[in-house]
């Protein structure tokens, strides 16, 4: 009987793998192998389509983007007399005071720096307003109301736009002159003077940039909540309001816990997407602003500078993997 | 009456909550429509106008202009047929590959499953930008044309996902079925594509359907890969880098024309869809 058993084992298992072929050999060609391709290409000097030759570096551009050095700056000098110049030149990331001295901050790429930064603050704000909005989204639809199926309909149309051309909509809204929507209407309630250059002045970029992403994947977070409150069911309510439970009572109590997983997953779903941003910012911001993604395909396509270009996707990939494991201890891969 | 009219007052404020809801997720769509119907000199008008107005003397007056000349734009037309190929097919491939997968992940037993999982699970999360200097070493080693590039690349993010969904939804259909058929003498192979496959189908429409959408957003590898070949951009790319005939200015009115046209496909598949995109999406995200 066990000798029975086992076969069966061994022929469903062999029939598992053979099952399995297709999607593995697609997933080696064009995720691990590219992936070790770059991770080995992290350690060149490698041109993207070129014919120069190509030498080993070790860890060469991994040091040269993390490189980082703090000088005094005296009042009567530039930047660039007091940032080291041999064996790399560096530019400046950012000055700050202390003790009412001047310092400088400097390193080979700043740029990358400034976008992972730009990348955190898109991310973290981006995701919190698009929660926010997005819960209260939700809860409204939840709500028994004339039309709500329309609106359900509705709530889908931001995510059904392309977000390219999501971004070439907001480009022309934000249009620097009364020409565009948003100028217009501000310079109506005496705001700013008509010309606000949104995608151009640097204070503004990134607060432009996440009110489009919040625009684009707020009917996203709502949708996914929405489906987490449909699954609480309707008797808990009756029997809170039974207790005497007010509105706010029960949505504490209730509500909101046992909506925690369901958010916790939207949350991270979006804060992993939020980090790779690319189109926005390159579509929006060129080369004005960066985020990680858009650094290393400027890097990469712009520049050519292949190997600084995989070291960059090394480090993204690194920081992704994080919140990705953050997001597999979530959810939890079950057990059979 | 005072509880008469709390309630007015309650209600008041939900319709006008509503209303700002509406209003902000459908205006800026609002806005595309709008400009897509103004011509030049109306698109120029300061301030800009909430609905096309004649630039003489104010009337309301709509143009079609730019939906003619998109229509008549060879960049624009290649672009819907480019990202018709490229989407269907990568959707086609996925969900054929993927379901395979996701019977043996989802009803076989075989060593090694659970790291498997947590492989195709990581790699709904992959950066694809990482992967790109990579992917393009590999597709110069294969020598192939742009638009197979993509539909090959595309499988990075839709396989992937297929797979975990479908996983999910196999897991659920009851082990019962599988037995009584091998009872019958079925092989386990007979049972999945006789009798597993075809109760999978309403999945196979939800994760076809978000691997469609995926696939026809996609704007860094069609970027890339279409860079030497400008015939073969799908639409993303052909609207990121859309110039007029006359290259005076940036045409925003064709834009905005073509931005309507692209969308409104996929909106209504999201309407007629909506229920099972986001059973899709939660099967996806947090059943696991």
């Amino acid at each position: 009987m066990s000798q029975i058993t086992n076969n069966l084992f061994k022929k469903e298992q062999s029939l598992a793998y053979k099952m399995l072929i297709p999607t593995i050999l697609i997933l080696l060609i064009v995720a691990v192998y590219p992936l070790g391709q770059v991770v080995y290409t992290s350690f060149t000097n490698r041109v993207f389509a070129g014919v120069e030759e190509t030498e080993f570096v070790g860890l060469d551009n991994y040091t040269s983007l993390f490189s980082l050095t703090i000088k005094e700056l005296p009042e009567d000098k530039y930047s660039f007399e007091v940032l080291p110049r041999k064996p790399k030149r560096y530019k400046e990331l950012t000055t700050f005071s202390f003790s009412g001295e001047k310092y400088i901050i400097g390193a080979i790429h700043p740029e990358f720096i400034k976008s992972i930064w730009n990348t955190i603050i898109f991310t973290f704000f981006a995701v919190f307003f698009e929660t926010l909005f997005g819960f209260i989204i939700a809860l409204v639809v939840n709500s028994k109301f004339v039309g709500r199926g329309v609106m359900r309909a509705i709530m889908s149309l931001p995510w059904a736009v392309i977000t390219v051309v999501s971004a070439r909509i907001w480009e022309w809204i934000l249009f620097p002159s009364r020409i565009g929507f948003l100028n217009m209407f501000l310079s109506k309630f005496g705001i700013g003077n008509g010309q606000i250059s949104f995608l151009t002045e640097s204070g503004l970029q990134l607060p432009s940039l996440i009110m489009v992403d919040v625009w684009k994947t707020t009917p996203f977070m709502a949708l996914l909540i929405l489906a987490g409150l449909q699954l609480i069911p309707n008797e808990l309510y009756e029997a809170a309001r039974v207790d005497g439970a007010g509105k706010i009572k029960q949505f504490f109590s209730i509500t909101f816990p046992l909506l925690k997983p369901s958010l916790a997953v939207a949350l991270i779903f979006r804060t992993l997407a939020s980090l790779r941003v690319f189109g926005l910012f390159q579509v929006l911001v060129g080369q004005q602003k960066y985020s990680m993604a858009s650094y290393n395909y400027y890097q990469l396509i712009g520049n050519r500078a292949m190997g600084l270009a995989s070291a960059i996707s090394v480090i993204i990939f690194i920081i992704i993997f994080i919140f990705a494991v953050m997001y597999m201890k979530t959810l939890g891969v079950e057990n059979e | 009456m005072i509880k008469n009219l709390d309630n007015i007052i309650q209600n008041i404020l939900f319709i006008a909550i509503l209303l700002i809801i509406v209003v902000y997720l459908v205006f800026p769509f609002y806005w595309a429509v709008n400009s897509s119907l103004k011509t030049e000199s109306q698109l120029q008008m300061s301030p800009t106008t909430i609905i096309p107005r004649n630039t003489n003397d104010n009337s309301i007056d709509f143009s079609f202009k730019n939906y003619i000349n998109i229509f008549k734009n060879d960049q624009f037309i290649r672009g819907m047929l480019n990202s018709t190929i490229v989407a269907i097919s990568t959707t086609i491939l996925s969900l054929l590959s993927g379901s395979f997968s996701a019977f043996a992940l989802g009803k076989l037993r075989f060593k090694g499953k659970k790291i498997t999982l947590y492989t195709i699970l990581a790699m709904t999360m992959f950066p694809q930008v990482t992967v790109l200097s990579g992917l393009y070493a590999v597709i110069n080693t294969l020598n192939i044309d742009a638009i197979p590039s993509m539909i090959l690349s595309y499988m990075i993010f839709t396989l992937p996902f297929t797979t975990w969904v479908m996983t999910s939804f196999f897991r659920e259909l009851p082990k019962e079925l599988m037995q009584s058929a091998q009872v019958d003498g079925a092989t386990p192979f007979q049972t999945f594509y006789m009798i597993l496959l075809p109760l999978t189908a309403p999945a196979l429409v939800t994760t076809g359907l978000l691997a469609f959408i995926q696939a026809w957003n996609e704007y860094l590898f069609a970027l890339t890969f279409t860079s030497i070949d400008p015939a073969a951009r799908t639409i993303p790319v052909a609207i990121a880098l859309f110039s007029g005939e006359v290259t005076r200015q940036i045409p925003y009115g064709e834009i905005m024309a073509a931005a309507v046209v692209v969308t409104i496909p996929i909106v209504l598949l999201v309407f007629v869809f909506q229920k099972k995109i986001v059973a899709g999406l939660t099967a996806g995200a947090i059943k696991g």
